[in-house]
């Protein structure tokens, strides 16, 4: 049979495709190890963890200057915040209040989903414009946080939209009816049936803004967020802190993936109890 | 947001005066539809004050004059001349849409057989599951970096031409990897995959595995199968890839700053460049050319497939 034949061959075919995807980090991994007169490039001339020491400004300064990630992955971590926050929120209410039929579903649906489509340099170039004309100040926490929510908002929009087309009205219907209060009903009844996509847009939010770079070019103002701050390595030499740098970020993330994944295992569960309790009853 | 609440509560008022004339159930819905405009309208704003008006923005100075260091608010089509009557812009727009054709084409010749496998080989659902994960966890790892992860692989003292004169394939190192073309391609094509991947999975995984057997057992070879089941079952997923690849291929500038050594420049890149010199009207032309680009692609590429139909 010509498809059992094709199994094995696609098998292995993926397994290069995995390979593909990971294979230059796993290389930039290896290099961020390389000796204080070394290149980034092989070979190893000795196993160090030098660039890391340089990364944190703890090896005499020297020819090479240090990235001054202090400042900035303060400000990323901030805007990051700043943006989950206010995106979730946004999210949240957009789509509760698609719950119900309006007649001009359709265009703010598309007006919403419009904001992760349209590429980051034309929003930036946008409102670098209208400061100009307006005479305000561009600054990583204004200019750069809005379009950052832009961006942010659809992606918590839809994955809130998902949860909530999966969710049984009658549960809150019951609570409204026992005269609890919208809000009291949103608070005790809704939310936590909804909180495991809040922490998924939550997540989605964080990661998407702390990331962002093209929205943030041209409208952070003087002070630089972190990716800029990479950004403008790009234009000089690269030297193997950079690669050292990639290595931490990426720890950073997978721990965020982590406290996730942990705190998502934690809501499923409570909610498996919850169902346990109602059978009990 | 502040006015649309305050007419919510001046059509609240002779609503409640109505209430004999309008059964409940009618009345439960306009109220309900009143909540639902009052949540949406933050959103709303939002969008419009941030993403609308600044997309108008652009469109609106790139009519604008240009001096050296300033734009002025006299209308003129000065800048639409000059992009569209000079070689160099009129070739980067040229980069721009070939670059986009041939990674949209490497992502999908390299993403198919993938989703071929993760979709439709791979039945048990945590193995397809666990495959997804791996496939998309590079994507926890910083764009950037991800980008500059490939001076390493593709440099002349790089990984790849290190392999290869290992293997005793080349004598002297490639010096046209990196810095070309090629190393945006490649980059472009490794950064994008994925989202070409996922989509065509979704749509295999759904395909009834009793339909393929049954044209087995009618006798049809599997490129027949292939062809007039998998594929056309398969094709909302490639449009809804080609989307993501597109979009963001189009509005690219970052892969091409750092891995083509200013040999490639796309609009993105132009409009980058120009703003860094204040060009502000000419990096908007620039911009709104971008615009038209992305449109017709989206739009040409929703022609193909009704997504709404087929979701």
């Amino acid at each position: 049979m010509e498809a059992r034949a094709l199994k094995p061959v696609l098998g292995v075919y993926c397994a290069a495709f995995i390979l593909f995807l990971y294979g230059p980090m796993i290389i930039l991994a290896i290099l961020s190890f390389q000796g204080p007169g070394g290149g980034p490039q092989f070979p190893i001339i000795e196993w160090s963890t030098y660039w890391y020491q340089h990364l944190l400004g703890m090896t005499p300064p020297g020819r090479i200057s240090r990235l001054p990630i202090g400042d900035s992955l303060l400000r990323s971590l901030t805007l990051a915040l700043m943006t989950t926050v206010v995106s979730t929120v946004l999210g949240v209410i957009t789509a509760q209040g698609f719950r119900a039929r309006f007649k001009a579903s359709g265009i703010v649906f598309y007006l919403v989903i419009l904001g992760m489509i349209v590429p980051g340099v034309l929003v930036g170039l946008g409102m670098a414009l209208l400061t100009n004309m307006l005479g305000i100040d561009r600054s990583w926490w204004g200019t750069a946080f809005v379009l950052h929510v832009v961006y942010t908002f659809p992606f918590a929009f839809l994955v809130m939209l998902a949860i909530f087309n999966r969710f049984d009205r009658s549960v809150e219907e019951a609570s409204l009816s026992l005269g609890v209060s919208p809000v009291q009903t949103f608070r005790r009844v809704t939310f936590p049936m909804i909180f495991p996509g809040v922490l998924s847009a939550m997540l989605f939010s964080f990661t998407l803004s702390y990331d962002e770079f093209s929205r943030t070019l041209f409208t952070s103002g003087r002070d630089l967020t972190l990716p800029l701050t990479i950004y403008g390595t790009f234009s000089v030499e690269i030297y193997p802190n950079i690669f050292a740098f990639g290595v931490l970020t990426t720890l950073f993330s997978f721990t965020l993936l982590l406290i996730y994944a942990l705190l998502m295992l934690r809501a499923v569960r409570s909610a498996q109890s919850f169902k346990g309790q109602e059978e009990a009853e | 947001m502040m006015e649309i609440a305050g007419e919510q509560i001046r059509s609240a008022a002779p609503a409640m005066g109505e209430d004999n004339g309008v059964s409940p159930a009618e009345r439960r819905d306009r109220q309900e539809r009143r909540t639902a405009l009052m949540l949406i309208s933050p959103g709303v704003l939002w969008m419009t004050l941030f993403m609308v008006l600044p997309m108008i923005m652009v469109v609106y100075v790139s009519f604008w004059t240009q001096t050296t260091f300033t734009v002025e608010p006299k209308l003129t089509t000065d800048s639409w001349v000059r992009f569209l009557t000079s070689s160099t812009y009129l070739a980067s727009t040229w980069t721009t849409v070939r670059i986009w054709g041939i990674v949209l084409l490497s992502t999908l010749l390299i993403g198919y057989p993938v989703a071929l496998f993760i979709g439709l080989m791979v039945r048990n659902q945590t193995l397809q599951t666990a495959l997804l994960v791996i496939c998309v966890i590079p994507f926890w790892t910083s764009f950037l970096i991800r980008v500059i992860a490939w001076r390493p692989m593709l440099g002349t003292e790089g990984a790849i031409n290190m392999i290869l004169m290992k293997l005793g394939i080349i004598d002297t190192p490639l010096t046209s990897l990196l810095f070309s073309e090629f190393a945006v391609l490649i980059g472009m094509t490794q950064i994008y995959c994925v989202f070409m991947v996922g989509p065509i999975t979704f749509m295999l995984s759904r395909i009834e595995p009793s339909i393929i057997e049954a044209a087995r057992d009618l006798g049809a070879g599997f490129g027949r199968i292939f062809f007039k089941i998998i594929l056309p079952l398969s094709l909302p997923g490639v449009i809804v890839g080609a989307i993501f690849v597109s979009v963001m291929v189009l509005g690219e500038f970052a892969t091409a700053a750092s891995l083509s050594g200013r040999k490639v420049n796309l609009l993105g890149n132009i409009i980058v460049s120009q703003v860094g010199s204040l060009k502000w009207a000419f990096a908007s032309v620039a911009g709104v050319i971008l615009t038209v680009i992305i449109a017709v692609v989206i739009t040409a590429l929703l022609r193909v497939v009704n997504l709404r139909k087929e979701m």
